[in-house]
């Protein structure tokens, strides 16, 4: 598997950042909506600083990712009618938004409650904004219902993968599976390979 | 007559000695504060209630004297979460030790510097600290700063699971600027 994307399939690059940015932004939040529920101690305060640190790590790989596809490009669309494309371009922007919403937000939030900022235990980033009591609540807000929003159109873009796969047989899962094969020519239908 | 003259001169020059270090009054304006740190960030605090007899005087050391009591439950760092957890039992545990009580028992000079050795004592633990001194006279009162470091793990405040001193640092330096009227 190379590197780099090609006419079949993503590259493996490609294959990581999507995989590894779609496990952290879910793990997180789950993570982050059970840990809203802690009695306070020293393991909250782990615990919130972890969900943070990933989260900033998120969107350190969102924004590799995002260079790394505009230099790699994608390989063609596999053929489907014109309003499915259209469908699946428009999920793939608002999912790009909500990845780097999400952290964005969290990390207004935790500015306008005043908390510091740490990346694993390691260095401190500034504040985005000053610490507001009001806004802080609103923008907690934001930031769960940002990952709600983020699951809803998800369901959308994990339901059309598997349609493709399933029932178009067609190659649009696999080219993005980190070990599964394409399928050769889209008329085999249904075979691994 | 013979006789008075040099009693006066003893007197004289006996008074120096015998009296002690001027007495003052803390006026508004004062302040008793103090800066930590949590996740690698720092923070300021301070006390909204606390007391100070403070008896000073650069020449007489030996008769100076700091004596600061402090309602722990008045600490405000402008944090409203902060600021609930720091009464509590894992820190000031302010329940069964309402205030901190800090008194000299010696002065020294350190070069050109004065320090205040002292005794503090707080969450039910005495320890020795030393306070570095800067007094300047203004007028018939003067202006005392004085800075310290006080380690919380000696006083157990944040001990048991908040010891972890890579969340909340170890060191409090404590810095307090008190106006000084006579008394």
């Amino acid at each position: 598997m190379s590197l780099r994307s090609d006419g079949r399939q993503w590259g493996s690059a490609a294959k990581f950042f999507h995989w590894v940015v779609a496990l952290g932004i879910l793990g997180n939040g789950v993570w982050g909506l059970l840990m809203t529920g802690m009695a306070p101690s020293i393991s909250k305060i782990n615990i919130y600083a972890l969900h943070k640190s990933i989260g900033l790590t998120v969107l350190a790989l969102f924004a590799l990712r995002l260079a790394w596809r505009l230099y790699d490009g994608a390989p063609p669309d596999e053929p489907m009618p014109r309003w499915q494309r259209n469908v699946a371009h428009a999920t793939h922007a608002l999912l790009y938004l909500f990845i780097l919403a999400m952290p964005l937000s969290g990390w207004l939030f935790n500015s306008l409650h005043g908390y510091p900022l740490q990346w694993f235990k390691l260095f401190n980033l500034p504040a985005l904004a000053a610490k507001n009591d009001e806004l802080s609540h609103l923008a907690g807000e934001i930031h769960e219902w940002l990952f709600y929003l983020l699951l809803l159109v998800l369901v959308g873009h994990v339901g059309a993968a598997l349609k493709h796969h399933f029932f178009d047989q067609d190659n649009v899962l696999r080219r993005m599976l980190p070990f599964a094969r394409v399928r050769q020519g889209k008329d085999t239908s249904g075979e691994l390979t | 007559m013979n006789i008075r003259i040099p009693s006066l001169v003893l007197l004289a020059l006996a008074a120096p000695c015998l009296a002690s270090a001027t007495d003052y009054s803390v006026q508004p304006g004062s302040m008793l504060g103090f800066t930590s740190s949590f996740q690698g960030s720092s923070f300021d605090g301070h006390f909204n209630k606390w007391n100070a007899a403070i008896s000073y005087d650069a020449s007489k050391l030996a008769s100076s004297k700091f004596d600061v009591t402090v309602d722990l439950a008045s600490v405000k760092t402008g944090d409203s979460d902060r600021d609930s957890a720091l009464p509590g039992p894992d820190f000031f545990n302010v329940a069964k030790y309402p205030q901190a009580h800090f008194v000299t028992t010696a002065f020294h000079q350190q070069g050109s510097q004065v320090v205040a050795d002292g005794m503090l004592t707080l969450r039910g633990v005495s320890k020795p600290v030393s306070l570095t001194v800067t007094f300047k006279p203004q007028g018939s009162g003067a202006t005392l700063d004085v800075t310290g470091t006080v380690k919380r793990l000696d006083f157990g405040v944040g001990g048991g699971q908040y010891a972890d001193t890579s969340v909340i640092g170890p060191d409090v330096k404590v810095t307090a600027h008190l106006v000084l009227g006579a008394k």
